[in-house]
């Protein structure tokens, strides 16, 4: 599915936190958020999400706004991964998975035999069946995210928005949790992350977004979009990117 | 189906079978009630006076074309003992068991908080503020009922607002918040009592406010019965989406849930029925919160099967705490004080220990 946002401004107050962000992305694409803390990204993804209503500007569903889509449709076209976090009760991870079912149930019922299947087959594609009887505050955070990623494919929507899904997690979680949204990706859906990493954007990414102060201050493929400047501008800090002998970019931070 | 897709369908009938477990145990409570008691009665005239009851409604319906002989195992008087005095106030230890669980239960889910219960959040000395003033005014038992309503959902408003405002850990902010806001309401059920007469109206609000399933009268039960069955019906339909109510709103609504209406039906369902039992039982405290605690050890945090299990066990619960009430020493123990000695030490069971088995 296409998701395009035109002209997209939204204030807190008196505070502009977003202003005329437009982009595209459509089925297949990663495309990675990148920006500092306080950018922009997480009231970007929450207009997306229809969370937030935006001051201005559109966002369009395969080119149909989505401003007048309620919640329970809404979730039929987007799902949400937050990041891994501690929820007060401690469900098995099944349930939690099972929990993205929810809107092809009736409003009154529970899930039924099928919202089962789907979630069965959710853990299965996430490789995570083994964990279904566990408990979700027992499990650790890449368990966690792949979890949360698990019910998002349970919900059989056809854009995935994840807000930092390798925040907290190790190195090796970081890299698996990310290789399984890549081939999330390749099946055919739309996704949109944020990240601080720019080595995963030139990883994963097939798109990226670049957001500074409410604005986009670059968008497109990767290897020119991520530039130099742009990470000083973003984050302060000097980098050097280089392709190493692999045809990879690599950012290299520069240490003084 | 894979094995482990039969390792979750055998895992969720356990939890049915668990669920219809309590509801076998409560209608074995319900039957042994009806036995015990300052007099005895055996199981055959239980029978037997079942067997009468059932023949006499028979021969009603049918205008007398069905005799209705009568056993003479029963005697007037224990056919009075059975059907005027433990009858209703079996229904009623019943009812409200499973209205103040199913209550607790529901605001853990939608304050997203394990120690929330109808007590702890103001709702029952909201009701009970309201109730006794309905009490002084002499408005009748209907108005009673209308006043704790109305003054239960007040507080739970006010709960909610202080604890939005206040700053600190959620949790216990809106604990904070629902003690000080009893507390005001506790002030104010005291000053009616002061300006109560003391010969008749004092003596009433004293001894309903300890908690009593005592003074049941019939007609108040069945009065009682349409609110309670009104939040309940709800929050029985609505309680698979009450499970997303306790993760965060933004994924809540992202997942298709709309999360203020849903919330809003629960908290007024749960405040209605609670303001219910108040009203025609007075304060019976910790049922809330210690029923569904351990309905969730029992069948776990989904409020597919969680719901269910904590009214049967509230039911259960009640049932058995106002059986000994009754019967344990020579007066009658106000059931409100038992409940009290049973949940306090479960309530410091449950602060202190550790925190992943919520």
């Amino acid at each position: 599915m296409r998701i395009d946002v035109r002209g997209l401004s939204f204030s807190y107050g008196a505070r502009r936190v977003l202003d005329g962000v437009s982009f595209g992305v459509r089925s297949g694409d990663v495309l990675c958020v990148l920006g500092p803390n306080g950018a922009g990204k997480s009231t970007l993804f929450n207009c997306i999400l229809g969370i937030s209503r935006p001051e201005a500007g559109e966002i369009a569903a395969d080119g149909r706004s989505i401003s007048g889509i309620g919640a329970r449709e809404l979730a039929r076209i987007m799902a949400f991964v937050p990041q891994s976090h501690a929820p007060t009760f401690n469900y098995s991870v099944f349930d939690m998975v099972l929990m993205g079912t929810t809107a092809r149930v009736g409003g009154f019922s529970s899930p039924g035999a099928r919202e089962v299947g789907a979630a069965e087959e959710a853990m299965e594609r996430v490789g995570i069946s083994g964990l279904r009887s566990r408990g979700y505050l027992q499990i650790s955070g890449g368990e966690r995210q792949l979890t949360l990623i698990a019910r998002a494919l349970a919900q059989r929507a056809s854009v995935v928005i994840m807000d930092e899904p390798t925040a907290n997690l190790d190195y090796g979680n970081q890299l698996r949790v990310l290789m399984r949204v890549k081939e999330l990706s390749r099946e055919g859906l739309t996704i949109i992350q944020s990240t601080h990493n720019p080595d995963h954007a030139f990883l994963f990414a097939s798109r990226v977004l670049a957001l500074l102060g409410g604005r986009v201050a670059a968008l497109g493929e990767p290897r020119e979009a991520v530039t130099e400047e742009l990470i000083e501008n973003l984050y302060g800090v000097k980098v050097r990117l280089r392709a190493d002998e692999d045809g990879y970019m690599r950012c290299r931070p520069l240490l003084t | 189906m894979t094995p482990r897709g039969a390792e979750e369908a055998s895992r969720r009938r356990l939890y049915s079978l668990i669920v219809a477990a309590l509801a076998a145990l409560a209608l074995a409570g319900i039957v042994a009630s009806f036995m015990i008691g300052r007099y005895p009665i055996n199981p055959p005239q239980l029978f037997a006076a079942l067997r009468d009851k059932a023949g006499e409604i028979l021969s009603r319906v049918t205008r007398g074309a069905v005799g209705a002989p009568k056993s003479a195992l029963v005697t007037d008087q224990m056919r009075a003992i059975l059907f005027n005095v433990r009858l209703p106030r079996i229904f009623l230890a019943c009812m409200v068991g499973c209205c103040l669980s199913a209550a607790g239960a529901s605001y853990q889910g939608v304050f997203q908080n394990p120690m929330a219960a109808p007590d702890i959040l103001g709702a029952s000395s909201g009701a009970a503020a309201g109730a006794a003033l309905a009490i002084l005014l002499e408005l009748g038992s209907r108005m009673v009922m209308v006043f704790a309503f109305a003054a239960s959902l007040i507080t739970i408003g006010l709960v909610m607002l202080v604890s939005r405002a206040a700053r600190g850990n959620r949790v216990l902010r809106i604990i904070l918040a629902g003690i000080m806001i009893s507390s005001l309401c506790n002030a104010m059920t005291s000053f009616i009592k002061l300006v109560a007469d003391p010969n008749n109206i004092l003596p009433e609000i004293t001894y309903w406010m300890m908690g009593s399933l005592a003074k049941t009268k019939p007609g108040e039960v069945l009065f009682a019965l349409v609110p309670m069955t009104l939040g309940i019906v709800p929050l029985l339909l609505l309680r698979w989406r009450v499970n997303l109510l306790t993760l965060s709103d933004e994924e809540a609504r992202t997942m298709g849930v709309p999360v203020a209406a849903v919330r809003t039906t629960v908290i007024v369902c749960s405040t209605l029925i609670t303001a219910a039992s108040v009203a025609v039982s007075g304060l019976i405290g910790w049922v809330g919160l210690v029923v569904p605690h351990l309905a969730r050890r029992l069948v776990g945090n989904n409020y597919r099967h969680l719901l269910p299990a904590s009214m049967l066990g509230g039911a259960l619960f009640l049932l058995i705490v106002d059986d000994v009430s009754r019967n344990l020493l020579l007066t009658e123990i106000p059931i409100g004080i038992l409940t009290s000695v049973i949940g306090a030490p479960f309530f410091i069971w449950l602060i202190t220990r550790r925190k992943e088995t919520v």
